[in-house]
Formats: structure tokens, sequence, C-alpha cells
């Protein structure tokens, strides 16, 4: 598309014409708007800005990140979404969790019906349903690499009929992940090193030198 | 005239022969001498000298010295300072170094109130990419990566403070790791490292391409699960003062219902991290909506000194095409993979792992002589070629190790696995800020700083992957510090007399107010740009 085109896109049922090539943050501002909410780090990972909208002529509406959505002749936007999901609060037990524990904090979780409705609206194309599937037989591992690029938008537990919060599972199983992995040795030997003052010697050089 | 297709093809063709190339690291000299001619931190013009305040007589950008000597947005708006919450620390800033004090202040049994402007979580900690130095490899050391950072720093980081970072950074990736931060691993079980511009050594831990992300949604998950009480959507406006110039706590604004939130804290952790929207100089910036640089004007007028006020660093790679990706970040971290800089002609014409500041005045000056490729929207650049990331490193790379840019470009219908992309400096961080002693705490009493609002860690320019480990080290030391403190203090009398006394200092030196301060927020309604 040239430099210069507009496009005619509705926002919450206002009409307005913008300049084309822009994200739907930037037609916000373009249309005179002021947004303090739904805006955070306009790069595509905070989660701030979930969006749902409808293309000319498609039945189904489609969901994005709003600052890394381009905006479309035609283009409606239905709502400006956030993650109103709560958070179940937990520590990271002692010993090596199972799926029992998970059950604890999101028991909702087994109702999943493999819909797949968080896959199919997940922004950031996480095969969020596989990685519900995961957490069911507890291989944390693999939930945890299903939910790398998650930025926490909400989307997924918004669209879920039975309540299931998937993002929020996501992050428990990548703490837990992470919490029993095994220790770096060689960090493990830095820490030991530094303990015993094995750089005394090299720091007396470092900082006398002008 | 350099059209974007032709260059794109001189790009393609120039690959096998640039595959070989080696290009040495400048001499000093040389280098001092390209930063003094072509980077942004020595225009003249962009500069004016503080008529008042800790700092005055010394030169900083006109788009900070205007918020610094800036009206303070509560003489407009009086109001009855009796407290709404009464805490041992309140803390400003809701990103990686807030969270991080949070977690040790309340570990250590203090009542907290965390407030934030946007959401918790809302930050450039987010949106790191490259990762956290930390010297874990057996033929590494602190010692080591402190004299690479102070080499970095061109010698001007505070000796003391650099050498803590550099101790504690071990410490800190276990706590993390503890809290369950995934970072890479090779198959002997040892955290990844990769090298980054200016180290001597690898020394990078990473979460693929979204270190900072795992960062802040761990560390945010664990203050909720503490159940630390949050205000969100509460910006500070201004900071409380008893009649001794001792911090007693803030004012704070709710965004939704306009109303102003009196908070009686024992001591104050400023966390509001960088600058970018100020857009110094007209560059685009990688940072978040709300990084004004809100703490500093708030800082200053109560008395705490700067540090290192006078330089910025323009991170060398922003996009700048498509237009609405100016100024979005592409990591360092493909560079350290061997990702090459590239003018319009095809030729390389820096050492891409020089430090920063060093490859940002390299493409200014090949922009400024005419050697960069123009957009049509009027913005200049050079090409940084990805492609040659897989071919140097096996096909795959790219997508194993960098999945989020992957995926921001092909927004764009860009794949950057065949195609290079255009980049010019972005403004990324602010390398000065308050001066801070080893504890986080400033030049005024109970008025503690930590993360990008504060200064002398990092000298005149700062290491990739060093402002990570800044926010955790000195997050939990400021926290620490802080908690202990507010045990030994009582709650101090609340009084707005240092923004009145301020306030008569500028009618008094004839300053004409250009800016109410803090900010809170960029303007992009009139402009249309991000």
């Amino acid at each position: 598309m040239a430099v210069g085109t507009e496009v005619e896109i509705e926002i919450a049922g206002e009409r307005c014409s913008v300049p084309g090539e822009i994200t739907l943050i930037q037609a916000l501002w373009a249309a005179g708007k002021r947004p303090v909410h739904g805006i955070g780090c306009l790069g595509g990972v905070c989660g701030a800005c979930p969006v749902t909208y409808r293309l000319g002529g498609a039945t189904a509406p489609s969901t994005g990140l709003a600052c890394q959505t381009l905006v479309r002749e035609g283009m409606t936007v239905l709502a400006f979404l956030s993650d109103l999901s709560q958070k179940a609060l937990y520590t990271i037990p002692n010993h090596r969790p199972d799926q029992k524990d998970l059950f604890l904090s999101y028991p909702e979780t087994r109702r999943c019906t493999t819909c797949g409705s968080c896959s199919a609206v997940c922004p950031q194309e996480i095969d969020v349903m596989s990685g519900v599937k995961a957490a069911l037989s507890g291989d944390f591992a693999k939930v945890a690499q299903r939910f790398t690029a998650c930025v926490m938008c909400g989307l997924c537990a918004m669209v879920c009929d039975v309540h299931i919060r998937p993002h929020r599972v996501g992050l428990w199983s990548r703490r837990i992940a992470g919490a029993f992995s095994s220790d770096p040795p060689h960090l493990t030997n830095r820490l030991a090193e530094i303990d015993e003052g094995r750089f005394q010697g090299d720091w007396e050089r470092a900082l006398s030198e002008p | 005239m350099n059209s974007m297709d032709e260059s794109r093809k001189r790009v393609a063709t120039s690959r096998d022969a640039r595959q070989q190339e080696k290009i040495p690291l400048l001499a000093e000299a040389d280098k001092e001498k390209l930063v003094r001619d072509c980077h942004p931190d020595y225009k003249a013009e962009a500069y004016r000298t503080l008529r008042l305040g800790p700092n005055q007589g010394e030169r900083t950008v006109h788009e900070l010295a205007d918020l610094l000597e800036g009206e303070s947005l509560v003489l407009k708006e009086r109001m009855d300072l009796k407290a709404d919450h009464s805490v041992d620390l309140l803390i400003i800033g809701g990103g990686g170094a807030g969270a991080a004090a949070a977690l040790t202040a309340r570990s250590s049994g203090a009542k907290i109130l965390l407030a934030t402007k946007l959401r918790f979580g809302d930050s450039n900690t987010v949106m790191a990419e490259g990762g956290m130095q930390v010297a874990v490899n057996p033929d590494d050391s602190p010692v080591q990566h402190f004299l690479d950072t102070f080499r970095g720093g061109h010698m001007k980081n505070d000796k003391i403070l650099l050498k803590t970072l550099v101790e504690e950074g071990p410490a800190a990736a276990k706590w993390l790791m503890d809290l369950g931060v995934l970072f890479d691993r090779e198959e002997d079980g040892n955290l990844s490292v990769r090298s980054g511009g200016g180290s001597s050594r690898p020394r990078l831990l990473r979460c693929k391409d979204y270190t900072g992300l795992e960062l802040m949604r761990v560390l945010k998950d664990e203050v909720l699960n503490e159940e630390v009480e949050i205000l969100e959507f509460s910006p500070a406006v201004e900071l409380l003062s008893d009649r001794s110039g001792t911090c007693t706590g803030a004012v704070l604004k709710n965004l939704d219902t306009g109303r102003h939130i009196v908070v009686c804290a024992k001591t104050v952790l400023l966390a509001t991290g960088g600058i970018g929207r100020l857009h110094i100089q007209g560059f685009p910036t990688s940072n978040h909506f709300g990084a004004t640089a809100d703490g500093l004007p708030m800082a200053y007028r109560l008395g705490a000194r700067l540090t290192l006020q006078d330089t910025f660093q323009y991170h060398p790679t922003g996009a700048i095409f498509p237009e609405p990706m100016a100024g979005i970040l592409v990591t360092e971290g493909i560079r350290s993979v061997g990702g090459q800089l590239v003018n319009a002609l095809g030729s390389r014409f820096i050492n891409e792992l020089e430090t920063r500041d060093a490859v940002a005045a390299a493409v200014i000056r090949e922009c400024h002589e005419g050697r960069g490729v123009i957009t049509a929207s009027g913005r200049v650049g050079v090409w940084l070629d990805m492609p040659m990331v897989d071919r140097i490193n096996g096909l795959g790379t790219l997508e194993k190790r960098f999945p989020n840019m992957i995926r921001q470009f092909s927004r764009y219908q860009i794949d950057i696995r065949n195609e290079a992309v255009l980049v010019y400096p972005t403004l990324h961080y602010q390398n000065g800020g308050i001066w801070i002693d080893v504890n986080g705490e400033s030049q005024v009493k109970n008025l503690f700083v930590a993360g990008e609002a504060s200064g002398g860690i990092h000298g005149r320019n700062r290491l990739m992957g060093n402002s990570l480990l800044d926010i955790i080290v000195y997050g939990r030391r400021s926290g620490r510090a802080a908690a202990e403190r507010a045990k030994s203090v009582p709650a101090g009398d609340l009084t707005l007399e240092h923004v009145d006394h301020f306030e008569e200092q500028r009618k008094s030196r004839g300053i004409v107010s250009k800016r109410i301060s803090p900010m809170l927020f960029p303007d992009y309604v009139r402009t249309e740009e991000k």
C-alpha cells in the first residue's frame, strides 16, 4: 500500500478515516484518542493490548495484539480486551510436583474438551491446547517449551468455554520446570569460588589501576 | 540514488564475499574520534546548561532539561496532605527493578506499597531480548566482567557500584533460577552463554530472545504470590518531604478517577525506568509507552544529584521499515552470531561487535555521507543482513534462537531468514541517572533508586546484558536496604515545601515553563507517529 493512502475503519461503533499502513494503536491516536488502558510496550511482548476485530466480508472475528495489527479497509474493531482472569496464589513446593499439585491451583484444567478455541486465538501462534493436554499428564517440561512465547494476554482464557486459564497453567508449569532443573555445574563452581575469595588478588590489581 | 530494491540486490550478491571478511576492532583513539564526530551525544545544539537544581551548571539534552527545570503537577492542583496509605516502603515503578525490590523488601518483613503508572509489569524490562551478563564460565571471572564493562563505559563507571554489580551476578542468576526462570542450557547442563558487544568473553544468559519477558513473567508472578499491595494506573506525580529535605512519601494520581492518593512512606524507591518516549533529538525509540523519565524531575526537585546525565544510548539497530516498526529493537544478539551491517552499496563498514556507541556512530556516518537507503516514509538506514546468521551457524539458527523477531517481522510479511532488514539507531537507554550509593540510596535521605533511573554503574555507555543484571542486583539490594532503613526511622511529616522552594527558584531565575513534569505519557495525537 502506498504511503499517503487512507482507510475507513470502525472502532467501537465509530467510523473513522485513518492513514493506511499503521497499527490499531496508532489508529486510536490518529482518531484523536489518548488511551491509557490497553497500551503497553508497543512491541508485541507485554500482552496489554489484545483486541478482537472483524475484517470486511468475514463471518468469524479475528484476534490479535493491537500494537501488532495493521488497519485494513473495512475493518471493524469489536473490542479492546484485557485479562480479567484470577491468578491462583501458590508457593513452589519442595517436592517435585505432578499434575495433582497443578489441580490444587487450577482445578478447572481437567475439564478441557479439546475444542481448540484457545489455540485459534493465540496471537503468538502457540498450540495452547497441546500445552494444556501436556499439563494434564504432568509433562511440565513440554508445557514449558510450548509456552515460551506467551505474553500473558489472556485471550485463551477469555474464549475457553469451561473457564480454563491456559496462560496461567503455562506460567505455573514453566516455573516448576525451572525450579526443578539441575544446577548448572559452572555456576555452582563460580558461586563457591566467589565465597572462597578466589578473585581477591585479581580485584586488587583491577581496582588499583587508574 | 540508491533505491531499496537495487540496494537489496547488492546485499544478496555481496553475501559470499562478506562471509569471509574480517574487520578488525578500531584502535581506541580511532573509536573515540568516530564517536565524537558522529554520535548524537556530541551534538552541541542538542544540549543546554541546567539553570537550577543539584546539577546547576552542568549539561543535558533539552528534552530532559525541560523536565528537570519544569513545573510540578501539584502546583496547580493543591491537595490535603493527609495520608491515605502509611507504609515502610513505597516502590514507584513496576518493572524488573521494582519487582525484585518488592521481593527482598518483603523477605525483610517490610510493609510495602507498589505503585505503577500502567499495569504491574509494563516496563522496558519485558522487552529486553539480548540476555543478562553473568561471568559463569571457567575461563571468565567477575573481574574480567568488571574490566570489560569499565572499558565500555569509557572508564567513568563508579568502581564500587560496578564491582558489586558483577560480583553479585552469579548469585542473581541462582536466585532467578530458584524462582523458576528458565535460561537456555547446553547439553551438559551448563548455562548457555553468548557474546555481546564489548565483552571479551561470552557471558550472556538468555531465554531465546525473550529474556526480559521471561524475567518479568516470573518476578510479577512471585510478587503477586507474596500478596504485595499494588496500585496500578497510579503514577507518582510528586515526592513528599519533611522540613529537612528527607523524603517522606509521595503523591500518586489515580488515572481513572483523577483523585490524588497521599502515601506516607518511611522509605521510597524510584524504579521508574527509562527515557525513550522523550524522543531525544527526534530519534525513534525502542522503549515502552510509559518511558518518560518520571523519577528524574521528582528526585531533582527534592535535591537528588544526577550523574552522567548527558549521555544516552542509541541502540545501533532499531528497525525503520516498515513504518509501524520504526524504533523497534533488533537485538544485538543477531550481531553476536554473525549478522552483518551493510550499507546501500553492499559493503560492511564497522566490526559489528564494537560497543554500541561506536556502532551507532558508524551507522549514522554512513547515512550522513550518502551510503544509506531511504524508505518511502523518508527514513534512512543501513541493512542488517539476517540471512548471514543461518549461513554461518547453520539453517534453523534464526528460528531456534530468535523466534520473537521472526514473528515480529512476519506480521509485516518480511521473512528474516531470507531478507535483510533496514535499521538505524534508536533511542534505547539512559546511561546515567540519579546518583546512588552501593545500597541504592540517593543523596536524599530515605530516597532509593534502582534500575535505569539510577546512574554511575554503567559509565558513559552500557554494555549489552548489564541492564537486566543491574535491575536484579540493585533491585534486590535497594529493596533490602530500604526495608532495613524503615525499621529505624519514624514516619515523617508530609509537606511539599521542597516544591515551593524549587518554584521560587524557577521564578527568581526567570525560567519560563515549557513543561509540566513528570510528563507521564508522550502525546502522539497530533503527529500520528509512533
